[in-house]
């Protein structure tokens, strides 16, 4: 048979004995009970805050239903009933006119008596106190009653500990579902930067900071290439590293030097990311604007994710490298012809859907046999380099170049037509014609180098890249056949040969391709004179 | 539908809740609406997870906000935009100071509906003040008159426990900076420049303000970090004077047959000005319940409902005709507030206000510390000063405003 106290206490813990789902949810609960089980006017729970020796104010319950409210009481304003809280657990002296009890809520008591200034050293974190105020009939707390409400005091602080633990864990899970969620997303992105903004957007949003932002290195980790972030409306911004400024610049060394990059008083995190000795980047972390703390375990977790995200940002940039040079002839630094295929045919889904016009260049370099053979292989490579180097600085950044096999190369100029194209062939063979073989290999005599060059067109001379290819093929031909040195578009050379065979007299004296400018650079200088 | 609120009226906030959300429920009874009450502390750092809720988190339709916090509302895409929800929603009957509050900046679309205002004047105890002056108008005018009558109400109040001349007005019982800032216009110093590009909290007369205001805690005028209630308040007698806003003063008066009587916030230059703090409402971008959400803000502008629930909270309506019908029904009123009006000033509606009230109020927070620790120094509230001023400038740098 329980006594009185015995089944008060067993029935205050059968109502809490429960999942809350926070401490405010469990405060909701306990603070009523108490307030019922003793007929208190107000009860108040105030958290202890440790730093400023204060207890703060989070609930008060009145009648039936709690709510906020604030008050902070500094313990230094009240050494003597913070002292006997701390002794017996309860403190019955107070400066209010009405009964008013305070009881302590906390896992571990000092069990020596204190002297007064160890106060505050023994208030630890995590531990609360509760003010039961009973104003309107000035009743007394009794002696039964105060042995009691120790007891439910005790009660709560297991709950509130248990409570405390369950949040940490569900925390806990919650960042490893989110940054497990976010890891999966970032691995199944094609794109590295699609990736990256959807692993920014994660985090501001799992994580509630206020601003994220990616600083990304340049190849040796020496530069902030660019800059990903993600503001306080959710946007995504990029930023060229170089228009940085001077503060952030300096950023890279001191997040890279500093080794304590957690504290706990601040509302910005810096993390490193590194592969290894390889600087990849740093990402950070701020509540500048709100003012939260970022906390410990977010920290800790961020810094394994980063750990994971600075691997696979150093692997998709060795991928691009890679990729990089698989489509990159290594001699001429020219795209290789698989890569030109492929951009070709989008290049002319795109005109065929928006009706553009397209044209393609295709050359080779004059007598380059003959280079190769009287010169030398070297001297052979030398031109190739020099022609190809003169196509990279000659065309628009949308322009296509290729190298698509020895002396051959092809350019796509989107959205242009025959006559613009022609006026691209003139300009590169003028440049070129401007180069000439280094002396020691000459004796001294100018041997310059020229090209010859087929156009086509699209959609004039074709609908599809094996037609135009075929077409300007043809042109080159013709070109070549006239002399070299000079180019041809397609339709012309295909009109006057039709012409031709209308009336073959009036046209035989002269072939297309003559019609063509003719480059300087004709048979007086080319290599084999 | 949920309405986070904050405690306008103190320990008696649930009850005027209650009785306000039953009127509305009168006119609309198929609208469901909760009250939450939550501090401005609470509120405030629930502002930044609004936006991205867990699925076990509220998601409140209707949040009650100070009136400077719209721009950051805005700017981080949680507030609804009221102007799309109801095109023909105005604000030609708001007060016109309050009017900029509601907008998102450079634009005229609403985003927060004002509730109602309040500004900060000193209290005072006629039966106390008749004691140690004979004029007390004067006498409080000058911050410097405060102080010296503060010496004069200790003096004669020596043999009572727990007496303090000055009440504190905050909430936690610590230093406010909302009732610091009238000593800081007083001087000519203000939070930002005119064109609001730079801060100011690092000026001479910004930390003179400010010293002048902790000053009533240093010479122990005012009790900070005590138990509420227990030491220092008008109605018990432990005080005679208390800088606040017009709450609470009107109830106790009247319960205890008391006569308090309202003067501008002694000025420690020139001209006195109080600080004008204002409530606004806005819709969670989120809300399902958007249209009862209007409902219920547009209830709340209605003159009656503005005069009704100011009355509650002992407040001021925030419309004109509410306005002009409640101060033009007491001549004293009439009297004493026009002129404090007139000359009050409020904070602007940047995004980074909120953030620049919470760097100032941990300043203040850990000044209060050390006044009761016996270790504060003006110095190291200067350094803090500068320090903050510093954070502040990047702040203004990277939100631009």
């Amino acid at each position: 048979m329980l006594d009185r106290k015995s089944y008060t206490l067993y029935k205050f813990h059968k109502q809490l004995n429960q999942s809350f789902q926070n401490k405010r949810s469990l405060l909701e609960c306990a603070l009523p009970a108490l307030r019922n089980l003793f007929k208190l006017d107000r009860v108040y729970f105030f958290d202890w805050q440790q730093e400023r020796a204060l207890l703060s104010l989070k609930m008060m319950c009145k009648k039936e239903y709690c709510m906020d409210m604030q008050e902070d009481i500094s313990v230094l304003n009240e050494p003597v009933f913070l002292r006997q809280l701390l002794q017996t657990g309860i403190a019955e002296t107070t400066d209010l006119s009405y009964p008013a009890l305070y009881v302590l809520v906390k896992w571990e008591r000092p069990s020596v008596e204190l002297k007064a200034g160890e106060i505050h050293s023994y208030m630890q974190e995590r531990v609360g106190v509760l003010r039961l105020e009973r104003f309107r009939k000035n009743r007394v707390f009794t002696n039964a009653e105060i042995d009691l409400i120790k007891d439910l005091g005790l009660e709560i602080s297991h709950n509130l500990r248990n409570t405390e633990i369950d949040q940490a864990k569900n925390q806990r899970l919650r960042v490893s579902t989110a940054l497990n969620d976010l890891s999966t997303i970032f691995a199944s992105s094609l794109r590295l930067n699609d990736g990256l903004e959807l692993i920014l957007k994660g985090v501001q949003k799992y994580f509630r900071f206020d601003r994220v932002r990616l600083y990304l290195t340049d190849a040796d980790g020496s530069k902030i290439k660019s800059v990903l972030g993600v503001d306080v409306s959710g946007k995504v911004t990029h930023q060229d590293g170089r228009a940085l400024h001077e503060g952030e610049e300096k950023l890279l060394k001191e997040v890279f030097e500093s080794s304590a990059t957690y504290r706990s008083v601040r509302s910005v995190v810096y993390i490193p990311l590194k592969v290894q000795r390889n600087k990849v980047g740093f990402l950070t972390f701020d509540n500048l604007l709100s003012r939260r703390k970022i906390g410990y375990l977010d920290f800790i977790s961020l810094q394994q994710f980063a750990t994971q995200m600075a691997l696979t940002i150093d692997n998709a940039r060795l991928f691009e490298r890679v990729q990089e040079l698989s489509n990159y002839d290594e001699l001429t630094k020219l795209p290789v012809r698989r890569y030109f295929n492929e951009k070709f045919a989008e290049e002319l889904y795109r005109s065929k859907r928006f009706d553009l016009t397209l044209s393609l260049i295709i050359m080779d370099i004059d007598w380059f046999k003959q280079i190769n053979d009287g010169y030398g292989h070297q001297i052979g490579d030398w031109a190739l380099k020099e022609v190809s180097s003169v196509i990279r600085n000659s065309l628009r950044q949308t322009d296509v170049p290729c190298r698509f096999g020895g002396d051959e190369m092809i350019i796509m100029l989107p959205r242009t037509n025959g006559e613009e194209a022609k006026i691209i062939a003139r300009r590169l063979q003028e440049r070129i014609h401007a180069i000439t073989l280094p002396d020691r290999y000459t004796d001294g005599e100018p041997v310059h180098l020229s090209i010859s060059q087929g156009i086509s067109s699209y959609p004039q001379d074709g609908l599809t890249p094996e037609v135009l290819l075929e077409k300007a093929d043809k042109a080159l031909y013709v070109v070549k056949q006239n002399g070299r040195g000079a180019f041809a578009v397609y339709r012309e050379v295909a009109e006057q040969a039709e012409a031709a065979v209308e009336s073959p007299s009036e046209n035989s004296a002269k072939h297309p391709a003559e019609t063509s400018e003719k480059s300087p650079a004709d048979a007086s200088s080319h290599p084999e004179k | 539908m949920i309405l986070w609120a904050m405690p306008d009226s103190g320990a008696k906030t649930k009850e005027d809740h209650a009785s306000f959300v039953s009127l509305f429920k009168q006119e609309y009874p198929s609208v469901d609406l909760t009250v939450r009450v939550f501090t401005r502390n609470v509120l405030w750092r629930r502002m930044f997870s609004i936006k991205n809720p867990t699925h076990e988190e509220e998601i409140p339709d209707i949040i009650q906000i100070p009136h400077y916090w719209t721009a950051l509302l805005v700017r981080e895409g949680v507030a609804a935009n009221l102007s799309e929800l109801d095109p023909g929603l105005s604000l030609s009957e708001c007060l016109l100071p309050l009017k900029a509050h509601c907008y998102q900046p450079g634009t005229k679309d609403i985003y927060s509906y004002p509730w109602w205002f309040d500004l900060s004047a000193l209290h005072y105890r006629a039966d106390h003040l008749k004691l140690v002056t004979s004029n007390p108008e004067k006498d409080l005018s000058t911050w410097q008159g405060l102080l010296d009558v503060c010496e004069a109400l200790r003096e004669k109040f020596s043999d009572v426990p727990g007496y303090f001349p000055m009440q504190n007005s905050d909430w936690r019982g610590s230093l406010s900076m909302r009732n610091a800032l009238p000593c800081v216009w007083g001087r000519g110093g203000a939070l930002l420049s005119a064109d609001r590009g730079e801060t100011l909290v690092g000026t001479k007369v910004f930390k003179e303000g400010l010293h002048d205001y902790i000053t009533l805690a240093l010479k122990n005028y005012m009790p900070i970090l005590r138990e509420r209630g227990s030491l220092g308040t008008m109605a018990s007698g432990k005080a005679s004077m208390m800088i606040s806003r017009k709450q609470g003063v009107n109830t106790f008066s009247a319960r205890r047959g008391l006569r308090v009587r309202t003067l501008p916030v002694p000025t420690t230059g020139e001209q006195s000005h109080a600080y004008l703090s204002a409530m606004n409402l806005f819709i969670n971008v989120r809300s399902q319940h958007k249209k009862d959400a209007l409902k219920f803000i547009k209830f709340c502008a209605r003159p009656d409902m503005q005069l009704k629930y100011a009355g509650m909270i002992e407040a001021f309506p925030a419309f004109e005709s509410a306005f002009e019908q409640f101060i033009f029904s007491s001549s004293q009123r009439l009297q004493t507030y026009t002129g404090i009006l007139s000359t009050a000033r409020t904070l602007p509606n940047i995004t980074v206000m909120g953030t620049i009230m919470e760097i100032l109020k941990r300043i203040l927070a850990v000044c209060a510390t050390q006044i009761v620790e016996n270790r504060f120094t003006q110095a190291s509230l200067d350094r803090e000063l500068d320090l903050a001023a510093k954070e502040i400038e990047y702040l203004l740098s990277i939100y631009e405003g």
